[in-house]
């Protein structure tokens, strides 16, 4: 017993998050006594982990309309982008890690249903002449459902943007597929080897250790698994970048407090995708984890980049 | 343009539909599962590991959560959605295991 106990408080010296008012919680946090940024502004990492969580917090209930409005809906492209490229087989097991509200998970069951649909067609035109094993074949394949087996795994770790999520699964009707998790990507509460792909959409650049996050990616892979980001990045293009800044700082947050009441929320939002590594600096972390292949796609001039690589 | 408009039309639904549902948001319980809300689903067991041993978990009914035996943690399993952050969990009595040390219940 004094192993795994011992393990517990070396694992807990390394956690951040400080301890809630109202909840029953584990363990104290303990200060590390490391800096790292919040925005541009340095705080502890427990501090860090703590405001990070109040920003999701608090914006949760907006997070959908202020996304709309910020990016005048082209994060929508962005994320269908990244699906498409994705090309998920029936069957796929998918972790989306900081998935909060569902937007990657839903376009991956709306893909996975879609390629399933494309397959059953193929299949009745090559089948004219069915015979009757054909037939109890196609009804044991009916069995496995309509996703032939995929299963999206959402996980975040904040709890609000999980149940805004979760609501907005139910009201679109997603009945099959889909699991809720709150989890901490440096720390991912699932079995090594467990998923096909990997997927991180505007999520990383909030994880106090990203190398921690790339890491727990890694070992949750299944060998032949495929790593995606999608993250803010540098713009390219000089006179976009010009354009880009104006906008970033000096509308984005005025438009937080306009629709959400809530400036320093969007202020760290775009403050911290000032300080995210750009394209090849955060390649190489991704190297550097284990992962192969690394390749990234810009979209839109830079503003957002799509990062994969593999598992071998 | 097209795009505009489509942004436009979901902003609006999306306005529309937040007015109806923050009622039943606020009803929803904090700590438990609340009428008709939804429960746990067990498939996803096969997947979870406690996130300090990586150990699998065991569903306790009864209390729902997801206990780790060997370390003594239980995690709370909150609307269906369990919280597998460790700061959140709760250490479990020592008298509650010895009970039954061998054979927790299923």
């Amino acid at each position: 017993m004094g192993a795994p106990l011992c393990s517990v408080s070396r694992l807990c010296r390394a956690s951040w998050r400080a301890v809630r008012p109202g909840c029953q919680r584990l363990h104290q946090t303990q200060p590390t006594g490391k800096e790292t940024h919040f925005g541009f502004q340095t705080v502890s990492e427990e501090e860090k982990g703590e405001r990070v969580y109040q920003v999701f917090e608090n914006v949760a209930k907006n997070y959908d309309l202020m996304n709309d409005s910020m990016s005048l809906g082209i994060h929508r492209l962005w994320k269908d982008w990244l699906v498409r490229y994705m090309n998920p087989t029936p069957g796929t097991q998918l972790l989306d890690v900081a998935g909060g509200t569902g937007d990657v998970a839903f376009r991956f069951i709306n893909y996975v249903q879609a390629q399933r649909e494309k397959i059953r067609r193929n299949k009745l035109d090559h089948q004219q002449n069915l015979s009757w094993s054909d037939i109890s074949m196609s009804y044991s394949q009916e069995q496995k459902g309509s996703l032939m087996g995929s299963k999206a795994v959402i996980c975040d770790i904040n709890k609000e943007m999980l149940k805004v999520g979760r609501e907005k699964s139910l009201q679109l009707g997603y009945s099959e597929g889909l699991s809720w998790v709150a989890g901490d990507a440096e720390e991912l509460p699932f079995a090594d080897e467990k998923f096909d792909i990997y997927t991180i959409a505007f999520g990383i650049r909030n994880v106090t250790h990203l190398e921690k996050a790339l890491e727990e990616a890694y070992r949750v892979l299944k060998p032949g698994g495929r790593f995606l980001c999608l993250e803010f990045s540098q713009v390219n293009n000089p006179v976009l970048a010009r354009l880009y800044d104006l906008y970033s700082f000096q509308v984005i947050p005025v438009l937080g407090e306009v629709i959400a009441g809530d400036w320093k929320s969007y202020q760290y939002l775009v403050e911290s995708i000032r300080r995210f590594p750009p394209q090849e600096e955060f390649k190489e972390m991704i190297e550097d984890a284990g992962f192969f292949k690394v390749t990234y796609h810009n979209l839109t001039s830079g503003v957002v980049a799509v990062h994969s690589g593999f598992k071998l | 343009m097209m795009l505009g408009v489509s942004v436009w039309r979901s902003l609006v639904q999306r306005c529309v539909v937040r007015g109806l549902h923050t009622g039943s948001a606020c009803r929803a319980a904090e700590g438990g599962e609340a009428m008709g809300s939804p429960t746990f689903d067990p498939s996803v067991l096969q997947m979870l590991v406690c996130p300090l041993s990586r150990k699998a978990l065991r569903y306790e009914k009864s209390t729902n959560e997801l206990i780790n035996y060997e370390l003594g943690i239980a995690y709370p399993i909150v609307d269906g959605i369990p919280n597998m952050i460790p700061q959140d969990a709760r250490m479990i009595h020592r008298e509650q295991k010895s009970k039954d040390p061998d054979h927790p219940p299923q």
